[in-house]
């Protein structure tokens, strides 16, 4: 069972976040930076219980929704009839530190080629994280040969497999969710970039939110199921609101005078390539439906460039990532007044 | 989305479209920073091909058997015959093959790839399977820098190569940002237009001629811009040609040449560049090869192995031996402490090890190593292995001729000959140790600061190689771990530019801390490559023990180290070679460690592209 993503003090920059990959997956997913102990792991596992429900093919070992891209069966059996649709919620589907390639990327079927001499596909964890949350704890540790194949597929979310005489396509649009410390090793820019937002968390310091902290770990640890009681009507009110705020979404507007503003935003850091731009624009739209409003402000603009930018602002090499914030706030603020 | 909808990049759009009128041209390589459009603009050359032709996208994970073909399961069971499923090597005639970061993709399937695209003809002998066929493709490929490099000699095979910017300009960046405000869902769609002026073109190559004078012209750009061997003149004219025939005319000019030259040549000279350091300079042999590529770099890098140790001048060496003791006190009057800036860091020749036999399980892409576990990446099956590592797949496919012969109802029946091996494989990362001098003579005539940019630099292809690091520095009297083993390359980056300098030289407490250390990791983990970066003038003048000789301790401690056969020494020579009282100390103790030497001006190095420089920096 869950700690109750509503239960975690503080920490909103980081709920924010992951909320708003759930109203917009377009987004690209969420690094999250940040000591041991600071709720990183607690919260992403934490948001399993408020996603919503997806529409998927039924029978479909790649939930293939009827809005995006096919897997080359349900293309097949759409050819033939309408395909029958059903409900499955949203998952967060965890990457652990020592997978093998062929249990991310799928394999032959052993099995079955053995008993039936027939080459079947065994899917891999990318077929499952289709459509949901890829979570990888400690993502800098992951192995090298691992990152290399997460980003073919993260790049155009279709997991192209040839190897074991299998050659076969299915679609893994996944919403990539890391974790990592940063003294125990940095990332590849490459990998970097495709988060779409980064934020930075920090141990709180007060002494009365440390001591709320403490009281609700504790009434948690002993009784869970209490616990998650006392907190039912959080969640839920929040996953509502959450649902809303995908409906509400295509309601937003950007204007031309938005994109005008976040252009002069990035052009002001010199950034790198256009992928700053596109999330800032997607993250203060998803914002903004959050918030239910039908457009674009400057406030959305700032909250999301804040955690669009962090880690995409130039750095000398082997600077920190977060080392120019201060000329972000600047910048942010110069654009916005 | 269409091809023509994409946004700028002139250049690279124009590499597509000569490939697609004329294989000939050799593929293109889209070489830019994360997030520039490389991948997407590859995808949409999909829509610019004529119907029907193939356009396979080459993953990572691709194994030698999908590469190349081999027996059809199903087949070859039913019919009982050795029947051939074709690879995508084969499956690709005609079209296009798509390699998106081919410079992550295994440099031995990338040269099985590329084979066959240049000969023209690919020959299969598989698993009791023989056959040869015509083949022609493209290979369209992306590949970020930051990541690191393409060996020279595949590089040279790839015809056309675009450097993509990100666009600067806003009114671009805007349209840029309506553009994937408007496309929710990514889709590749039929490009009509740019696929009819494709096929006119196609239609009027043939006739499309070179005229004496401006086949002058071409020897002349191609003379302008020298490259190496002859692949360069004949994209040329490939190029030229394709370009020539999309204008809609039957002559090739000169303009024609000038508009493609840069498509050709933007790799062809960074190759020279590289080239031309490692004539000039001392080069340490690059082991990292396996057999095959160096038997095609036999051609081009004959002269580019090394002399030994390091520049000519260490004829002089013995001479000045007696006056070590004396002189450098006098330079150590820099009691106090200072810090120094870090020098700006250029890119460093490659660092490289000797290639051994013994199995190792480690992550990283500096040397190529055999794997022993499941961890790396299945790259071919094999007959025999040590490990019982069972490929299934091939198995399969081996046990799949006979199994009417033996009787087959039902499963499989497998013995003991058809059993497959996988070949594991994965670059490793090293601990790469910086042994540093942070006495008083550093400080002196700002050495410290060209030295810290020589780490730098060397910290960068760490970064690359995804190797760790660690940092002893050995300043007054004692040695010290600044930086224990660890896989942030930011956080030595950090220790280096707040490292003090000023005091004595205790040189063999240096050299007796890098023997603890590579005993004690080596204790925990035994299978770690260790690079000792042993950066010093050599002039030790502290010694470990008091009153014992200095220089019998460092002799000793020199042996003790060159006898670990898991490390390798470089050192760089931080003594300033223009003055007259040089000592050359520490040439002499890398001849004692058997290391590669360097001074500090030698370790420079042009980075491959300037152009990704200027923008990382």
């Amino acid at each position: 069972m869950n700690f109750p993503f509503t239960a975690i003090v503080g920490q909103e920059q980081l709920k924010t976040a992951l909320i708003l990959n759930v109203i917009d997956p377009g987004i690209g997913g969420l690094l999250v930076m940040g000591e041991k102990g600071t709720a990183k792991s607690t919260a992403v596992r934490a948001l399993a219980d408020l996603l919503p429900e997806l529409t998927v093919v039924q029978d479909c070992r790649f939930h293939c929704g009827p809005e995006s891209e096919l897997c080359s069966v349900c293309q097949e059996r759409q050819a033939e009839k309408a395909l029958s649709l059903g409900h499955k919620k949203m998952r967060v589907v965890e990457l652990p530190l020592g997978i093998t390639e062929d249990r991310l990327i799928g394999t032959l079927d052993i099995e079955h080629a053995i008993k039936h001499g027939e080459k079947r596909f065994e899917p891999g964890l990318l077929a499952d994280a289709n459509r949901n949350f890829l979570y990888v704890d400690e993502v800098n540790l992951l192995e090298d040969h691992i990152i290399d194949l997460l980003l073919d597929s993260a790049a155009m979310g279709v997991n192209t497999v040839e190897r074991e005489g299998i050659s076969f396509t299915h679609p893994a649009r996944f919403i990539l969710v890391g974790t990592m410390n940063p003294e125990e090793g940095d990332l590849r820019p490459q990998l970097l970039d495709r988060f779409g937002l980064c934020v930075q968390v920090v141990g709180l310091h007060e002494k009365e939110q440390r001591m709320e902290i403490l009281r609700r770990k504790a009434d948690f640890d002993q009784d869970p199921t209490a616990f998650g009681q006392l907190w039912r009507k959080q969640q839920q009110e929040l996953a509502e609101k959450i649902v809303a705020a995908r409906d509400w979404l295509p309601r937003v507007e950007t204007s031309d005078a938005t994109l005008e503003r976040i252009v002069s935003i990035t052009a002001a850091l010199h950034l790198d390539g256009h992928r700053a731009d596109i999330v800032i624009m997607k993250t203060a739209r998803a914002l903004a439906a959050y918030r239910r409003l039908t457009a674009i402000g400057n406030a959305e603009i700032r909250d999301a460039a804040l955690i669009a930018l962090t880690h995409r602002q130039k750095r000398l090499p082997f600077e920190e990532v977060g080392s120019e914030q201060g000329k972000l706030t600047r910048v942010l603020e110069e654009s916005l007044s | 989305m269409k091809f023509s909808q994409f946004i700028g990049q002139e250049d690279a759009k124009l590499g597509l479209i000569l490939n697609a009128i004329d294989p000939r041209c050799g593929g293109l390589l889209l070489v830019g920073g994360k997030g520039t459009g490389k991948s997407t603009l590859a995808r949409l050359a999909r829509g610019i091909v004529p119907p029907g032709t193939p356009f396979i996208d080459l993953p990572l994970n691709v194994t030698e058997d999908s590469l190349l073909g081999g027996i059809d399961l199903e087949q070859t069971l039913k019919t009982g015959q050795r029947t051939l499923q074709p690879g995508i090597i084969s499956r690709a005639n005609g079209g296009v093959v798509f390699v998106d970061d081919i410079n992550l993709l295994s440099q031995e399937l990338l040269a099985l790839l590329m084979e066959p695209q240049s000969r023209g003809e690919e020959i299969i002998e598989r698993e009791g399977l023989t056959e040869r066929r015509d083949c022609s493709f493209s290979i369209v490929s992306t590949m970020n820098p930051e990541e690191g490099d393409l060996s020279p000699h595949l590089m040279d095979r790839i015809g056309l190569c675009a450097l993509m910017e990100e666009q600067n300009d806003s009114k671009e960046r805007l349209a840029i940002m309506r553009l994937a405000n408007s496309n929710r869902v990514f889709t590749v769609e039929r490009d009509q237009e740019t696929d009819a002026a494709i096929s006119a073109a196609r239609m009027l190559l043939p006739d499309v001629l070179l005229s004496p004078d401006v086949l002058e012209y071409l020897h002349q750009v191609v003379q302008k811009n020298i490259s190496l061997g002859h692949r360069g003149d004949l994209f040329l004219y490939a190029a030229a040609r394709a370009y020539t025939a999309f204008q809609g005319v039957a002559d090739i000019a000169n303009e024609h040449i000038d508009r493609v030259a840069n498509l050709v040549f933007a790799h062809r000279r960074l190759q020279v560049r590289e080239e031309e350091q490692t004539t000039t300079e001392p080069e340490q042999h690059d082991h990292n090869h396996d057999q095959q590529d160096q038997e095609q770099q036999n051609n081009q890098g004959e002269q580019a192995s090394l002399p030994e140790n390091g520049e000519n001048n260490n004829d002089n060496q013995p001479s000045v031996e007696g006056e070590q003791e004396s002189e450098p006190s006098q330079r150590e009057s820099v009691d106090q402490e200072e810090i120094m800036q870090v020098g700006s860091p250029f890119k460093v020749r490659r660092l490289s090890f000797r290639k051994d036999r013994q199995k190792r399980q480690a992550t990283g892409r500096r040397t190529k190593t055999r794997v022993k576990g499941r961890g790396g990446r299945y790259v071919k099956s094999l007959l025999t292995s040590p490990d019982p590592d069972i490929a299934i797949d091939a198995t399969l496919r081996a046990c799949a001729p006979f199994q009417k012969a033996r009787g087959r109802d039902g499963c499989l029946i497998i013995e003991q000959d058809d059993l497959r091996f996988r070949q594991r494989e994965r670059k490793m990362g090293h601990l790469v140790l910086f042994v540093m001098d942070g006495s008083g003579s550093m400080g002196a005539q700002k050495r410290m600061v060209e030295t810290k940019g020589a780490i730098q630099a060397l910290l960068l292809d760490c970064y690359q190689k995804r190797d760790k690091v660690a940092m002893v520095v050995f300043r007054k009297d004692r040695a010290e771990l600044v930086l224990p083993p660890t896989a942030s390359v930011e956080l030595a980056a950090k220790r280096l530019a707040v490292l003090p300098v000023g005091g004595k030289t205790p040189l063999a407490a240096g050299l007796l801390e890098t023997h603890n250390l590579v005993k004690r990791v080596g204790m925990r983990h035994p299978e770690t490559r260790f690079l000792v970066v042993l950066i010093t003038d050599g002039r030790g003048n502290h010694a470990l023990v008091e009153k014992s000789s200095m220089k019998q301790e460092i002799s000793s401690l020199t042996r003790l180290l060159a006898e670990q056969s898991q490390c390798d020494f470089i050192v760089i020579d931080t003594e300033h070679k223009g003055n007259f009282l040089r000592t050359d100390q520490a040439i002499e103790l890398a001849q004692q460690l058997e290391a590669d030497y360097y001074t500090v001006e030698a370790l420079q190095a042009e980075y491959l592209s300037e152009l990704v420089q200027a923008r990382s920096l």
